[in-house]
């Protein structure tokens, strides 16, 4: 069964007319219909029952009109939104409070807001508190209340909604992690309950995760639908295409050496793999030589921390760079970090002056290899030892 | 290391094995989905049209529920951190009384028909105050929450027709107010009083009309806000409140009860004071200009409604 379709479907947004209406109504006059921007452009997907889809674009790419035209905030200049099913959004999960009542009333607001009939949240009213941790704060005012509170009562009330189709919009990124752990929780549950997911995300690596389909949206259209890999992979070529900062031509030219390739690879495999190894190699160009220099591949996580660092750097080694190309081949037996994806960064250094910076200028995707729990893998072998006879 | 939370999420999701059993205690998490007839909804661009009203009323049906509860929360929230609270219900009526009291009767006269000046003007500022106060609260009412105009769905109609129910405990606790005041000047109370609830649902209609349309339109120009106060004060003294409907000239009598209010309020006051009946001809007039004009400003409101979280 077919959960969601969108059928040719465009929107067009008038630009917000500035100052006075004397001044608006000259410009609709004499400007007839040149201050208004297509957000979306003959676009048309489905989603099937149970599917996860992820929407991935640029800022201003239109998955937020999406979102909107899919939970009826606004509705399309042209075409049709079918949706089979009762549909919640979790968009901002607290913006439907009111300071001046309690959480308790706020509960039941909020719950009718989000189409929840007074029986349907009485009954499940017991389980919100709960699930919301704020106790016997449910009867002060919401005005009263921590920020994490106020985050963990609205989101309480969306995850009891019990949707057959669940709209995300970047609710990943507030909370702390506790909160954000509990939010995909539940999601993950919703997914094995069959439901029908859409999530929008700048966050690849959890559409990756959660998505088994994904759409590219480019300027108001769909460039790419497919597994999230792929789609993933045409985004990131799309984006560095677009920012100017390919491997390939650089936007200031006097510089005496510069980063030209990164790659990565995993000898014997078709991909990088965590506990697998891996070599990196980034290709450079000089055009004088450069006294003791140093050369770095940094390795972020998603959210923007370093995670890592491949470095030429070291106290024992000193080198040279001589006038010509050359690659830097960094070789890992084991790769420790687990699986996902990450930016990376790409540095050449002389002296500890900066030559030449590259900043997430490249990805590196690590699949699951050996089993990994936590944050990095540590490397082991185990055995059973006799127990020791006294 | 510190660790970023994105990545510990996502390996969680990777792995599926550490499900933190906080949601254990969730209905839907004991593996049974309910199965339920599912509703299909079409999303088209808005039109002013009879299927535009027809599926906006369904849902609002569906939604009842949160009209209930948002005009309990206009109840709640409205007399919150005030001294006086609920009191300020009757203190408006109350203070107009007397200012026009002192007016029409020390400053300057006007025929009542031999009932006391309070007690003619009370009769008529209660179902005004009612209607002038659901229309100043309903119009700036979507304005005061555009975060949840863009982030959440919901019909719409649902925040101006809210103003409805909280105006009209209001004009209950008034009404208590008015029958003290008719027991004080000895004007009798009698059966015919019934007579004030299709009048006052009907002016409740007309107020609902008159403030979905305005709310519309206060969405894409202020100024209907900023022009509001002075609109309900012209619009008062073109009613009968202070002044009787025998003072108006009779060669404008006709035009002057076009307007449903007028006809309305003076039915009010005939009833409550003069014990009479209400004139059937124009209550079935003002109930069907206010069906029509209901179905009206209902049709814009929804046209209109689509594109609201784009320009407000």
């Amino acid at each position: 069964m077919i959960d969601i379709k969108v059928d040719n479907v465009s929107k067009n947004y008038k630009l917000p007319a500035n100052g006075d209406a004397a001044r608006r109504w000259y410009r609709r006059g004499v400007m007839r219909g040149s201050e208004c921007v297509w957000a979306l452009r003959n676009v048309s997907f489905q989603v099937r029952e149970g599917e996860a889809l992820g929407i991935v674009g640029h800022n201003g790419a239109g998955k937020t009109t999406i979102l909107r035209l899919l939970s009826s905030i606004t509705a399309p200049t042209s075409g049709e939104i079918t949706i089979r099913g009762r549909l919640a959004a979790m968009v901002e999960v607290s913006s439907g409070f009111h300071p001046e009542l309690t959480g308790l009333e706020n509960v039941y607001l909020h719950g009718a807001m989000l189409g929840m009939r007074r029986s349907e949240i009485r009954r499940k009213l017991e389980s919100i508190v709960e699930f919301s941790g704020v106790g016997r704060y449910i009867e002060v005012p919401v005005k009263r209340y921590s920020s994490g509170m106020y985050v963990r009562l609205g989101f309480a009330i969306a995850a009891h909604l019990d949707p057959d189709i669940l709209l995300l919009d970047e609710v990943l990124a507030v909370g702390d992690a506790a909160f954000q752990a509990k939010c995909l929780d539940r999601i993950t549950e919703l997914r094995k309950d069959g439901r029908t997911l859409v999530f929008i995300s700048h966050d690849l690596a959890a559409v990756y995760r959660l998505c088994d389909r994904a759409l590219l949206v480019n300027q108001g259209r769909i460039l790419a639908d497919g597994l999230p890999r792929q789609v993933i992979d045409h985004y990131q070529q799309m984006t560095f295409a677009d920012q100017g900062t390919s491997l390939q031509e650089h936007p200031s030219t006097a510089r005496p050496a510069e980063c030209t390739s990164v790659a990565f690879s995993a000898p014997g495999f078709p991909e990088v793999r965590t506990g697998y190894p891996m070599t990196a190699r980034l290709g450079y160009r000089a055009s004088t030589s450069i006294p003791n220099a140093v050369f770095r591949i940094s390795i972020y996580w998603p959210s923007g921390y370093l995670c890592s660092q491949l470095t030429t750097e070291s106290k024992a080694r000193d080198f040279s760079l001589e006038p010509g190309t050359g690659t830097i081949e960094f070789r890992c037996p084991k790769l420790p970090i687990v699986p996902g994806l990450y930016r990376v960064d790409l540095e050449i250094e002389s002296h500890g002056r900066e030559i030449d910076l590259r900043q997430r200028c490249a990805t590196l995707r690590v699949e699951p290899g050996d089993i990994v729990y936590g944050d990095f893998y540590i490397e082991n072998t185990w055995e059973i030892t006799e127990p020791v006879s006294a | 290391m510190r660790s970023p939370p994105e990545t510990i999420v996502a390996s969680q999701i990777a792995d599926g094995l550490r499900n933190v059993p906080a949601f254990s205690s969730l209905e839907t998490l004991d593996g049974v989905v309910p199965t339920r007839a599912r509703t299909v909804k079409v999303i088209r661009s808005p039109s002013f049209s009879v299927r535009t009203v027809l599926l906006g009323l369904y849902t609002l049906v569906q939604y009842s529920d949160l009209l209930y509860t948002l005009s309990l929360f206009r109840l709640n929230v409205r007399y919150k951190q005030s001294v006086l609270g609920w009191a300020w219900a009757a203190l408006q009526p109350l203070a107009l009384m007397g200012i026009y009291t002192f007016i029409f009767t020390r400053v300057t006269t006007v025929a009542t028909g031999g009932i006391p000046y309070p007690v003619f003007v009370f009769s008529a500022l209660l179902p005004w105050i009612f209607f002038s106060s659901t229309i100043s609260n309903a119009v700036n009412g979507l304005i005061l929450c555009p975060n949840l105009l863009t982030k959440m769905y919901f019909p719409r109609e649902i925040i101006p027709l809210s103003y409805i129910l909280a105006a009209l405990v209001d004009f209950f606790i008034a009404s208590v107010l008015l029958a003290g005041v008719m027991t004080y000047y000895r004007v009798p109370l009698t059966w015919h009083l019934l007579f004030t609830i299709p009048i006052v649902f009907i002016l409740g209609g007309v107020a609902a009309a008159v403030a979905l349309f305005l709310s519309a339109i206060q969405v894409r120009f202020r100024d209907m806000g900023l022009a509001m106060p002075f609109l309900l004060q012209i619009w008062m003294f073109t009613v009968p409140v202070v002044y009787s409907l025998r003072s108006v000239p009779m060669r404008f009598r006709t035009l002057y009860l076009l307007d449903p209010v007028a006809s309305l309020i003076e039915d009010f006051r005939q009833v409550v004071v003069h014990g009479a009946l209400p004139s059937l001809r124009s209550l079935v007039f003002s109930g069907a200009l206010t069906i029509v004009g209901l179905l009206l400003a209902y049709a814009f409101f929804k046209s209109s409604e689509a594109t609201m979280a784009d320009v407000i």
